[in-house]
């Protein structure tokens, strides 16, 4: 009897150990993505070229920058991460942005120009 | 890498249109919680929802794909960080579903011999690990900077520690054979672009870093499967590295036997060889990897009412980043107090600190907590600025009222 307990635990020894965990099945609902973006000029663009791959927060969350400075991330959008952006959108786009900044951020500091 | 991405609906132009449409119909936003998170020049405000399954009340800096920061009050409660407020960081839109029977992990590349391994496969790999480490994201604290950058606008919350459990990934690697001359090892997870010709988000270790004894193959979080939005069902773990290289949802694991030109690697998540400002063009750049010592005040937020001619007491946490923690200073003005430390549950962990000041004359000006650590590694006085927003260690400094 001995004998066979000891084999038994060679034997355990000499293969991969038993998995101590188990994997269950696993499924989450994430909360809606409410296009929550302020009126103004240039809002249906964005909502056609932006919203559908992030949520608008990640543009309005954004410090003050230069109008230059959002042509290059739209830019890193379509040339970068491959967004289908509309070529004749992007002016609009460009201006809801800037206009929604003027809106949620401190005024330009002349001491730290940004962008 | 492009051959093993999974693909759940690409987004053409009109299918991105039409979804965006359907969008308009979400239900509107219900009457929020704000939390102003203090950045410089705004905007600073943030809501705090508990709107995420299986999370407790975050931070939402996005809901798509999810950006989830951890409130600073999370911190001052403890130095394990609950999986229901531990910090989420995604890319791009994940599954929201787990098949795990179907899951496996693909080793391939410079192995002996390719394998598709399943869960149970994985976690039979070798010993199972346990490690206590801080996994924070490269750009905590990025919206802090000044000046600005652009990016992911974290407060100083995207960052949590936790007790991993898992496997070492050299005993998985184990099960393929890594092959002689390889130099890096690396990582995809189920998170894949929406769009034709995007770059995945993969990312790649040295490969003496993906050997080590702690790097794990993790399923295991504070005692539990990792929650879905953290990584269900593995994630690697790379204690004292930032959480960009501990790739979730992990899917597959390739050996190269050269550098990696991945975007994510080659492109984002680097930071400037020297000191930079914003007028620094062209600067050579290498890829953020260790973590640097860390160290906040969570007894007190900035601007709290302290009682005049008492002894205050004030605590935190604070981290050594890839090494041990080897002491905190309170400082700002003329103060230079040594904090006393907590339990070390870990080298890689947070640890509590905490001091007590005397006797309090006046306001505190611009105090803060220095974490050193074993390798001689300070908290700088001056933010170490860099345009990604990358590896914030400057002192945080709080001002407290006396009355």
């Amino acid at each position: 009897m001995r004998r066979s307990l000891i084999l038994f635990a060679l034997v355990l020894a000499g293969c991969d150990r038993a998995p101590e965990v188990t994997f269950a099945d696993a499924a989450i609902t994430l909360p809606d993505d409410p296009l929550d973006l302020p009126p103004g000029a240039g809002r249906e663009a964005v909502i056609a070229n932006c919203t559908a791959c992030h949520s608008p927060s990640m543009m309005l969350q954004q410090p003050r920058i230069s109008r230059e400075t959002w042509e290059s991330i739209v830019d890193k959008m379509v040339t970068v991460y491959k967004a289908p952006v509309d070529e004749a959108a992007i002016p609009a786009i460009i201006g809801y942005l800037t206009l929604m900044q003027d809106q949620t951020s401190a005024p330009p500091d002349p001491d730290h120009p940004q962008g | 890498m492009a051959d093993s991405k999974q693909q759940p609906g690409r987004l053409t132009r009109r299918a991105v249109i039409a979804g965006a449409g359907g969008a308009t119909l979400a239900a509107p936003l219900l009457a929020q919680q704000l939390i102003d998170l203090g950045l410089p020049g705004g905007p600073s405000a943030r809501p705090l929802e508990p709107a995420f399954p299986g999370k407790g009340e975050m931070i939402v800096q996005r809901i798509r794909a999810p950006l989830l920061e951890t409130p600073m009050e999370v911190f001052d409660k403890g130095t394990i960080t609950p999986n229901d407020r531990f910090f989420v960081r995604w890319h791009w839109d994940m599954p929201n579903r787990i098949d795990a029977a179907a899951h496996r992990v693909a080793i391939g590349g410079a192995v002996r011999q390719p394998v598709a391994l399943t869960l149970d496969e994985v976690a039979a790999a070798g010993e199972t690990i346990e490690v206590v480490a801080v996994n924070q994201c490269a750009g905590n604290g990025r919206g802090l900077s000044d000046p600005r950058v652009t990016g992911a606008q974290w407060g100083n919350g995207a960052m949590g520690n936790a007790r991993w459990t898992g496997v070492r990934l050299r005993d998985v690697l184990a099960k393929a054979g890594v092959a002689a001359g390889a130099k890096r090892v690396r990582f995809a997870g189920l998170d894949v672009p929406l769009t034709d010709g995007a770059p995945q988000f993969i990312k790649s270790l040295p490969i003496d870093i993906a050997m080590r004894d702690n790097v794990l193959v993790a399923w295991g979080m504070n005692g539990e499967p990792l929650p879905l939005l953290n990584g269900y069902p593995l994630r690697i773990v790379v204690p004292g590295w930032f959480s960009t290289y501990w790739v979730k949802m992990l899917s597959t694991i390739e050996v190269l036997a050269d550098e990696d030109d991945s975007f994510f690697m080659a492109k984002g998540y680097r930071v400037p060889t020297r000191p930079v400002t914003p007028a620094d063009k062209d600067v050579p750049t290498v890829p953020v990897t260790a973590m640097p010592p860390r160290s906040i005040i969570t007894s007190h937020a900035d601007g709290a009412v302290i009682k005049r001619g008492e002894p205050l007491e004030l605590r935190g946490i604070a981290m050594g980043g890839d090494a041990a923690l080897a002491r905190v200073d309170l400082v700002g003005g003329d103060l230079e107090l040594p904090c006393e430390l907590g339990p070390d549950e870990g080298r890689y962990g947070f640890r509590r600190w905490s001091v007590t000041i005397p006797l309090v004359a006046d306001d505190l000006i611009r105090i803060g907590a220095r974490a050193t650590n074993v390798n001689g590694a300070v908290q700088p006085e001056m933010l170490d600025w860099n345009p990604g927003g990358y590896a914030r260690n400057v002192i945080e400094r709080i001002t407290l009222r006396a009355q």
